[in-house]
């Protein structure tokens, strides 16, 4: 049962105790100065004390300090009136199968006006009501596989998600959407790249970054644009999220290039080191690259073994052993460096990193810039890294090389085998060749160009 | 204009008045509260609006009205003073306190009871005017008061803060386009309860919440307040008139609203007298497009010519009801009509009170219509022209207002017109659109903060007119048009400069700035500082009073010009006594004849001789009382 005076402690609590009021309770007070009815709200944990909460008539909220209250009764309570709309999702036997996993991101919602808080809507009719040109794309089947915050995720839902997709890959759908947060979402889309192998349908992470209970939230159109997607020939796990500022054009970005670039805007994910694979806008999709893998009748296999026992540590003025003599005195099995530059660390670590590699741990390099190429060849630093067994990482993101990390580990323990399989280009996570425009590209601009 | 007996009729009147406050930076971000004109836009981005799921699962229809519109929106934004807040792309900062400490002014000027804790709240909005969607929002008082000449209070609901919405600019190929830089200015809105029960006390008590509001630090500008009044009588309906830009209006926009709602009240009991229910109203139209060709009527056969529909439909027993006048120059038909126009953007309809020739239709042509649409004499048909699914949807709209007329005045926004009536603006949105911001924190108003605001509480500013009238001996007129002209504080350091004589400062603030203005000088340029050096070249007589003009119309022609430089542009150096002297008697003994002529009359003619000299110089009393003894010296010696 919900906590009758949630978030209310202190002398607020006690008050509303001694007056028996518990929230949604409609009350009517005096103060020193006025009169006030309204419905006494829950409250933060770690607003001021003292004050209640109330939702006056006129839908304003208000906080009250109780010592201005001279007089206060219970008048009523609110009845909660919530209502799922009961919409079927319509059937269309010409349109394909697409199944939308969730996660626990609000792809759709609807608002409770009292609360302001979002409540998820997630089966396909809840699905169909907000966004009814869903039913114009694709027979939509729905499943709730977690319902977690995208900071909190887990190897073990990455593998829960492959498998998941491997099912529905393997059982006639032809298309799979992952409504994720849009915090952790690229890391997700690096995993699933590794861990699906012969990925015979579109698998779409999509998300929003204005939620879906505001007329300007991103989240509607960036599910039709998934839809879209899924039922493409792309067989890849993709990113796709609007691609400007404007509510216009999706972009389609490769699971293990993209990376969320900003905290808030719409158009956060961009490709790194490359152009996106390709655009989506008004449902009809434009490809930018050619090689890209596309549907097929092989069968799709999950590979989702992990080893955790991994890290990433970002090199810094004044770095110290200590710190990589903690993962080796815990058990670690490999770590991720986030150099600088072309991939270097201060001399400060050699020692502990020598230690590292003769223990056992696999060492890759990356680079803090996100952008270029480790190049360990060019200065000493980097000849002597990779001397005391450091891997140079090529153009891998850190956090894709933490999770490639983790998943080589978790097929191999074989040293030889482990390095050749994180050389190994698995899922498009390797750049053959940096194209001039990959570091600047403005995605508008190349296409008012026609360059695209 | 129509007078009726406010007491017995019931009238009850509100106001909704919002004002921008002038503070340096936005209310949720950093920017800077200037608007930029006509300046061009360094960007434009392209959004939609979607209508949002509320608590029953289902659309709020007065915004899913708004979406099948089927709008698009384009704002435009400068890089120097919009950021990504404004296009909602980055969570709200914190509560700018300097607009916070305006609005608690405000309050306490409203005798307010003030909120303690503030919560920010979301107002959905319908129209593209904010981005997001919503407007942020906060109360921040309630259960105030404004006293009134008579002594009658007017209660005042609540008093809220919250963000101005973004400049419409144009509609265009079905997109709305909206200038980013005045949204997120802070407002303040005072809604007062439906105590105003005559149209003069309506104006009175806007005029002073206008004052009071101009009496801190808001923003003084054409624009920056805004009125909206909703009127109601006994049996009638609350409606609400929105955009009420001037307060002249006021009176004349409830008489013609009370008026309306009589007028639409006599057509319910006509309608119940010849026995006519809603349930008889027809829902069946006829498409006329093909039946009647060749049509004398040049603009309908066009019409149809290139494809358009004409659709004609017949209402029972409604002889006169479309003729029937509720405002002046507007009839129920009108009122059709002009709802018709904004709901399907179709210029209008034609009905068959009307004199049906003035269309350039025949007598015969007019007779086949009734007898296609069968038509009695006893019935009104309307008709109908445009591409069909705009047809469609005009029928579906007339036959609803049809339908509305028989519960008298049917509840909807008005929007004010220059000429006091109004038309239909929006259907009344339903339910609660309002909701707590989950992405701002609580914010406190200290009790020890309200007490210091307190103490520092400007007069009322009615009190004020009324010293300064006494005090200056000059009309209240004038002090109340230097507060809306939001000169009241210049005048009052003008005044401690050139106590000499209050008349010139109220002539150059008031008139000179008037007159300088129609002449399209950008007076705005000229700042405190100068009015203050202009003065005080008055004050040790160093230009006269004939130069202010002149002076001020050059500053604002050469604005980098200082005061000083402007004068010696101008060559106005002050001249004594005693040159002065030698100046008229040179001009005396030039014009001989003429005095010989016209003895003292000529005065006039070698007063205006002597002013092409002096003007600006010297004060023009001297000049004449020196004159008029040099002349009168001199006619004794002609004699
Ligand atoms: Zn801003």
């Amino acid at each position: 049962m919900e906590d009758q005076l949630k978030g209310y402690r202190g002398k607020a609590k006690e008050f509303l105790k001694k007056h028996k009021i518990n929230i949604w309770d409609i009350i009517a007070l005096k103060t020193k100065k006025t009169k006030l009815e309204g419905i006494l709200l829950p409250r933060y944990e770690h607003s001021a004390p003292n004050l209640i909460e109330i939702k006056l008539e006129n839908n304003y909220n208000i906080g009250i300090n109780i010592n201005e209250i001279t007089e206060i009764a219970k008048i009523g309570k609110r009845e909660a009136k919530y209502k799922i709309p009961e919409k079927t999702f319509p059937k269309n036997d010409l349109l394909p199968r697409v199944k939308l996993l969730g996660t626990g991101g609000t792809v759709a919602s609807r608002l409770d006006y009292t609360t302001g808080a979002v409540i998820p809507s997630f089966t396909p009719g809840e699905l169909f009501s907000s966004v009814p040109e869903l039913a114009e794309i694709c027979n939509l089947e729905c499943e709730l596989v977690f319902e977690i915050l995208s900071e909190n995720m887990k190897p073990e839902y990455w593998q829960k998600l492959a498998d998941k997709v491997k099912q529905a890959a393997n059982s006639g759908i032809e298309g799979v959407i992952i409504g994720h947060g849009t915090d952790t979402m690229s890391i997700t889309s690096a995993a699933l790249s590794f861990m699906l192998k012969d990925l015979s349908i579109p698998v779409v992470l999509v998300g929003s970054q204005r939620s879906s209970d505001r007329p300007s939230s991103d989240a509607a159109l960036n599910l039709i644009n998934a839809a879209t997607v899924a039922t493409s020939d792309i067989a890849e796990v993709v990113v796709t999220m609007l691609g400007s500022p404007s509510h216009d054009y999706g972009l389609i970005h490769r699971g293990t290039l993209v990376r969320k670039m900003h905290s808030s805007v719409r158009d956060t994910f961009r490709t790194i080191n490359d152009i996106p694979l390709g655009m989506v806008r008004n449902r009809q999709i434009k490809m930018f690259k050619k090689d890209y893998r596309k549907k097929d009748k092989l069968e799709t296999i999950a590979l989702t073994k992990f080893e955790k026992k991994i890290a990433i540590i970002y090199s810094y003025p004044g770095v110290e052993d200590e710190l990589i003599d903690f993962y080796i005195d815990n058990g670690y099995k490999g770590i991720v460096l986030a150099g600088t530059g072309l991939g270097h660390v201060s001399t400060n670590i050699y020692k502990s990193i020598e230690r590292a590699t003769q223990e056992g741990l696999t060492i890759l390099m990356t680079t803090q810039t996100l952008h270029g190429f480790v190049g360990m060849d060019v200065y000493s630093t980097g000849r002597e890294l990779q001397n005391l067994g450091v891997i140079p990482g090529k153009n891998l993101l850190p956090e894709v090389a933490y999770v490639k990390l983790g998943w080589v580990l978790g097929q191999t323990n074989d040293k030889k085998q482990i390095k050749e399989l994180l050389l190994l280009n698995i899922a498009g996570e390797f750049i053959e060749r940096e194209i001039p425009i990959a570091f600047n590209y403005n995605i508008d601009e190349l296409l008012e160009k026609g360059k695209l | 204009m129509e007078h009726f007996d406010y007491e017995s009729l019931g009238l009850k009147c509100g106001l909704e008045i919002h004002q921008q406050l002038d503070t340096e930076k936005k209310l949720f971000c950093r920017c800077p509260t200037v608007l930029q004109g006509t300046r061009e836009p360094d960007f434009t981005i392209k959004r939609y609006m979607r209508p949002v799921l509320g608590e029953m699962g289902t659309f709020d229809k007065a915004m899913l009205t708004e979406y099948e519109k089927g709008m698009n929106i384009v704002y435009e934004g400068y890089n120097d003073v919009i950021c990504t807040y404004e296009l909602d792309d980055t969570p709200p900062f914190s509560c700018n306190e300097e607009a916070r400490k305006i609005a608690l002014q405000i309050a306490l000027l409203v005798n307010a009871n003030i909120i303690e804790e503030m919560h920010v709240c979301r107002k959905n909005y319908l129209d593209g005017s904010v981005p997001s969607g919503f407007q942020r929002t906060m109360i921040l008082g309630t259960d105030g008061y404004i006293t009134l000449e008579s002594g009658k209070k007017i209660r005042i609901d609540i008093l809220s803060l919250e963000e101005e919405a973004a400049r419409r600019i144009k509609t265009e190929n079905k997109t709305n386009y909206f200038r980013l830089d005045r949204l997120g200015i802070p407002l303040i809105e005072v809604t007062t309860k439906p105590d105003i029960s005559h149209p003069d006390e309506c104006k009175e008590c806007a005029e002073r919440i206008g004052l009071l509001f101009w009496s801190t630090k808001v923003k003084k500008v054409l624009g920056s307040i805004r009125q909206d009044v909703n009127v109601s009588i006994k049996s009638g309906t609350r409606i609400e008139i929105k955009g009420v830009q001037k307060l002249s209006w006021i009176p004349l926009l409830i008489n013609n609203e009370i008026s309306r709602q009589i007028k639409l009240i006599e057509i319910k009991n006509e309608l119940a007298k010849r026995k006519i229910s809603s349930d008889n109203i027809t829902e069946d139209f006829t498409d006329l497009s093909e039946t009647i060709k060749n049509l004398k009527s040049n603009f309908i056969s066009q019409g149809l010519k290139s494809g358009k529909k004409l659709y004609g439909i017949n209402f029972k027993g409604f002889k006169g009801v479309f003729g029937k006048e509720l405002m002046k120059n507007y009839r129920f038909g009108t009122e059709v009509s002009s709802k018709v126009k904004i709901l399907t953007g179709l210029k209008g309809i034609i009905h068959s009170d009307e004199d049906l020739e003035n269309y350039g239709f025949s007598k015969e042509e007019t007779e086949k219509f009734s007898k296609f649409l069968k038509s009695n004499p006893n019935d009104c048909f309307v008709l109908v022209l445009g591409i069909e699914k705009n047809v469609n949807k005009a029928i579906k709209v007339i036959i609803k207002r049809v339908k509305n007329a028989f519960e008298g005045v049917p509840p909807e926004t008005r929007k004010a017109l220059e000429d006091g009536t109004t038309e239909f603006l929006r259907e009344l949105h339903g339910g609660a659109r309002l909701y707590p911001d989950t992405d701002s924190k609580a914010i406190i108003n200290k009790s020890s903060e309200i007490e210091e605001i307190k103490n520092i509480l400007p007069r009322y500013p009615w009190e004020v007119i009324k010293e300064y009238s006494k005090k200056y001996n000059t009309e209240e007129r004038m002090i109340k048009e230097l507060i809306f002209d939001g000169n009241l504080a210049l005048f009052e350091k003008l005044i401690k400069i050139y106590p000499e004589n209050p008349t010139i400062i109220f002539t150059t603030l008031l008139e000179t700035t008037t007159a300088l203005r129609r002449d399209g000088k950008d007076i705005a340029i000229i700042s405190d500082q100068d009015y203050m050096e202009l003065f005080q070249e008055l004050k040790y007589k160093n230009i006269g009073k004939e130069a202010i003009e002149e002076i001020m119309a050059t500053k604002a022609d050469f604005p980098d010009l200082s005061i000083k430089q402007i004068k010696e542009k101008l060559d106005i150096e002050s001249i004594s006594t005693e040159e002065l002297e030698k100046i008229i008697r040179k001009i005396l003994e030039k014009n001989i004849h003429i005095i010989k002529e016209r003895e003292i009359r000529a005065l006039g003619p070698l007063m205006g001789e002597i002013m092409k000299e002096v003007r600006g110089k010297i004060d023009g009393a001297i000049v004449s009382k020196e004159l008029k003894n040099q002349l009168e010296k001199k006619l004794k010696e002609l004699k």
